[in-house]
């Protein structure tokens, strides 16, 4: 694992710590809404795409008939990789914080706390790996001319 | 036809029936229509372009221009804006809200943003970060402007899920209708609510209202990632692509963008759809390939989000889902069931208490279409301004219609590639079969149009998109017009465009007379709250003052102007008497309240209800009254508490 690797894998439940510890900080300060935003924007989003990417790459997605630029999927894929960081942490958020009220145990801090532990737990998941590698000839569709 | 060799060419659309010929040469069905006939406005393009749908308007920019046009008039539409809130003054609204309240500075930025963006996405050389910066600065000009002028948050419907953030907060779980009455509803759906606590714990802040004024631009920002995602699965043309999300932003006036659960369900349903329609489409779950099991997993995630924050987006992406299923390209029921099978597990279990006391007016309204569009009794637009301001709504929402549909027979290239975006756009339309959704469905139904609809409006302000083939049929047939229609196609779509963008300011802030509570309204209701004893009642004209429902596992409510015909006007007729007498039921030490403020005021008069000679003469009739006591009054209103018998008045 390179430097970079574990910078990757490690900084959304460093979010997760540095949040919670930064409710020591008076409420309302910026610097503790800045750290809570931060990781229930992002940090279990981040996590939980790290450890599905390679699975969630494996086959390329639809994309306009006519391709010409060369970068334009990747920059698709991007794209979808920053929108799944964010709706899977508001997803992850909303989740948890219903299970607990649901089940009358329901504090702010139980909400972090939690986010924090699974993403924690996800940092040291090894990635999913992607599917095994399609059929290089495929079947012929149904009905279609040959 | 040869099998299918590459990713690329797996996802070419289906072959028609009645293109046979034309797939058996292996060519797309739009490419032999377009090469053997290229049409007019093809051959009218620029001889000197390159054969690329981004070809047709190529600018002369020479590049130390280039790279310097596209920021200046970003920066000054935003100086322009900054001036224009800075010297806003919205003390005294009138009935077009913020319209007549802005500054000119604020009209003059939006046409400087509108100009510049649309001379800076038409060209095709242009980094699509441009277009982006432009987006953003429509959007802080669209949505935070009201977070900068006003002082406190807008929208009663705002105030009212503050209010259940508070509950949540209190209770410390969810209750049922014998606890709260009416307002369980929001426990049965309580995810949006659950985060929000959470969120409001976390920051320290006393409530959500210290925050909530943001929220349109926070929910707006969300849209963007799949939005965008949604329209490059069908084009990689950029000005197609950033026009469909700048008209989707300018069209989006309905409102449903503040504090509210189906803000942030919303987002998540356009990026259900986004991950619909790039992962599950034919070619990446062809047979021999193994199901998309993450990426089910994936949107699991965000279903389940949704389903257990807001009743109607579930609904609205079953029938998306279904639409799509009857193309072959997306015939992947995976998505749709998922879905199906998760909402109504809700709807069995968590939900079921609300949905069985409702299922008979639901059923009920099945069919009546109708009924289902009319706004109901209380949202008549009454006044020069409530008119104008609803018209300009009607009529900007009636041309990005009218202009989706000019793009869906004008491009023809686009319609076939695009027809997944189609189905979603028309999915919504039977949904007016369903349900009146509290007289609001038609906002709603327009709402979830609005990803498709975006798109071929923007269809219709760009030249017609060509495949390749034509593409090279048409390089050799350019005629002499082509100067003049380059004027047209520059100067007309730029004017709808500028027109749009304008329409939205009435269309969205129309109303802030009805929307906005000044700091004293809110004081004078905070009063009330403070000193209030359990088991208390508010009576007040109607429910459009801040802070309406706080407190309301405790105090109780009448809002006289829901109540029957007949008892409104009883009241007009005789004030301080009737309303003593549907007060006289509270016993100590609950007490029993009288609020009017200017907030009621405006939503009574703007929408056809009392207009202000009554309601000014049952405040008068209740000052007069010795039945009332005033108890606090301000320029935002007054407070009375009804004095009671049987011991000595407090």
């Amino acid at each position: 694992m390179t430097p970079q690797e574990l910078v990757v894998r490690m900084l959304p439940p460093f979010g997760g710590w540095l949040a919670l510890a930064a409710l020591a900080l008076p409420g309302g300060a910026p610097l503790r809404g800045a750290a809570v935003v931060l990781f229930l924007a992002a940090g279990p989003g981040a996590a939980a795409v790290r450890v599905c990417a390679p699975a969630l790459g494996a086959r390329p997605a639809e994309g306009p008939v006519e391709r010409r630029e060369a970068d334009f999927a990747r920059h698709s894929d991007l794209l979808e990789r920053l929108m799944l960081v964010l709706f899977l942490s508001i997803g992850a958020v909303m989740l948890v914080a219903t299970v607990l009220i649901a089940t009358h145990t329901f504090s702010a801090q139980r909400v972090l706390l939690t986010l924090t532990l699974l993403t924690t737990l996800a940092a040291f998941c090894p990635p999913l790996r992607a599917s095994p590698a399609p059929r290089t000839t495929p079947r012929t569709p149904k009905g279609s001319a040959q | 036809m040869r099998p299918p060799a590459t990713p690329r060419e797996r996802s070419t659309p289906e072959p028609t029936p009645a293109r046979g010929e034309a797939d058996l040469s292996g060519t797309t069905p739009e490419t032999s229509s377009q090469s053997s006939s290229p049409s007019s406005s093809e051959s009218s393009s620029p001889a000197h372009e390159p054969v690329t749908d981004l070809s047709d308007l190529a600018p002369a920019w020479t590049a130390g221009r280039a790279f310097a046009w596209p920021g200046a008039p970003l920066l000054v539409a935003l100086a322009l804006w900054a001036y224009a809130v800075r010297h806003t003054d919205v003390s005294r609204l009138d009935d077009y809200g913020l319209v007549t309240a802005l500054h000119p500075a604020f009209w003059a930025g939006l046409v400087v943003l509108t100009t510049g963006f649309w001379f800076t996405v038409r060209d095709p050389s242009r980094p699509g970060r441009w277009a982006a910066g432009y987006v953003l600065g429509l959007l802080v000009m669209e949505r935070a402007t009201q977070a900068v002028v006003y002082p406190t948050p807008l929208y009663a419907w705002a105030w009212k899920h503050d209010a259940v953030i508070d509950h949540l907060l209190t209770a410390g779980g969810l209750q049922t209708a014998d606890q709260v009455g009416d307002m369980a509803v929001y426990d049965q759906w309580p995810g949006f609510f659950a985060a929000q606590a959470a969120l409001v714990r976390l920051l320290g802040v006393d409530s959500a209202a210290m925050f909530m004024a943001w929220w349109p631009l926070v929910s707006s920002l969300m849209l963007m990632l799949p939005l965008l995602l949604i329209y490059r699965t069908f084009t990689e043309d950029r000005r197609l692509i950033w026009t469909a999300v700048w008209l989707f932003y300018v069209a989006n006036w309905v409102g449903q963008d503040y504090f509210s659960p189906q803000s942030v369900a919303y987002a998540l349903h356009v990026g259900v759809l986004a991950v619909v329609l790039r992962r599950f489409g034919r070619s990446a779950v062809r047979d021999g390939w193994p199901r998309q099991a993450v990426w089910t997993v994936v949107i699991t995630v965000l279903l389940v989000a949704i389903v257990i924050s807001h009743q109607l987006t579930p609904g609205m992406l079953v029938v998306c889902l279904l639409a799509l299923c009857l193309t072959r390209r997306y015939r992947d029921w995976v998505p749709l069931a998922t879905t199906a099978v998760i909402f109504l597990a809700w709807c069995l279990t968590a939900a079921l208490p609300f949905l069985s006391a409702a299922m008979p007016d639901m059923i009920r309204s099945i069919g009546d279409v109708g009924a289902n569009v009319e706004t109901g009794y209380g949202a008549t637009p009454t006044g020069t301004g409530a008119i104008a301001t609803s018209w300009a709504a009607r009529l900007l929402s009636g041309s990005v219609l009218l202009l989706a549909g000019i793009g869906v027979l004008r491009q023809r290239v686009l319609r076939h590639r695009a027809l997944p975006l189609l189905l979603i756009a028309a999915a919504p339309l039977p949904m007016f079969a369903a349900s009146s959704y509290g007289s609001e469905m038609i906002f709603r139904v327009l709402l979830f149009m609005l990803p498709g609809a975006a798109f071929f409006a923007a269809a219709a302000l760009l030249p017609k998109v060509r495949t390749l083939a034509a593409d090279a049929a048409a390089q050799g047939a350019r005629g002499s017009a082509e100067s003049r229609r380059r004027g047209i196609v520059t100067w007309v779509p730029l004017t709808a465009l500028l027109l749009g963008t304008l329409a939205f300011v009435p269309s969205y802030s129309g109303k802030d007379r009805i929307n906005y509570f000044p700091p004293q309204e809110v004081n004078l209701v905070r009063q009330l709250f403070d000193q209030a004893p359990d088991g208390s009642l508010v009576v007040a004209a109607n429910r459009n003052y801040p802070l309406a429902y706080a407190s309301y596992g405790s105090i109780d409510h009448y809002w006289f102007l829901d109540d029957g015909r007949s008892h409104v006007d009883r009241i007009v007729k005789s004030p301080a008497a009737t309303l003593a007498r549907d007060m006289a039921g509270v016993e100590r030490p609950a007490r029993a309240y009288f609020l009017l403020t200017q907030g009621q005021s405006a939503n009574s008069e703007m929408n056809g209800q009392l207009d202000r000679a009554q309601l000014d003469r049952i405040q008068k009739s209740v000052a007069a009254s010795p039945r009332f006591r005033l108890v606090a009054e301000n320029s935002a209103g007054w407070l009375y508490v009804l004095k009671q018998t049987g011991g000595a008045e407090r």
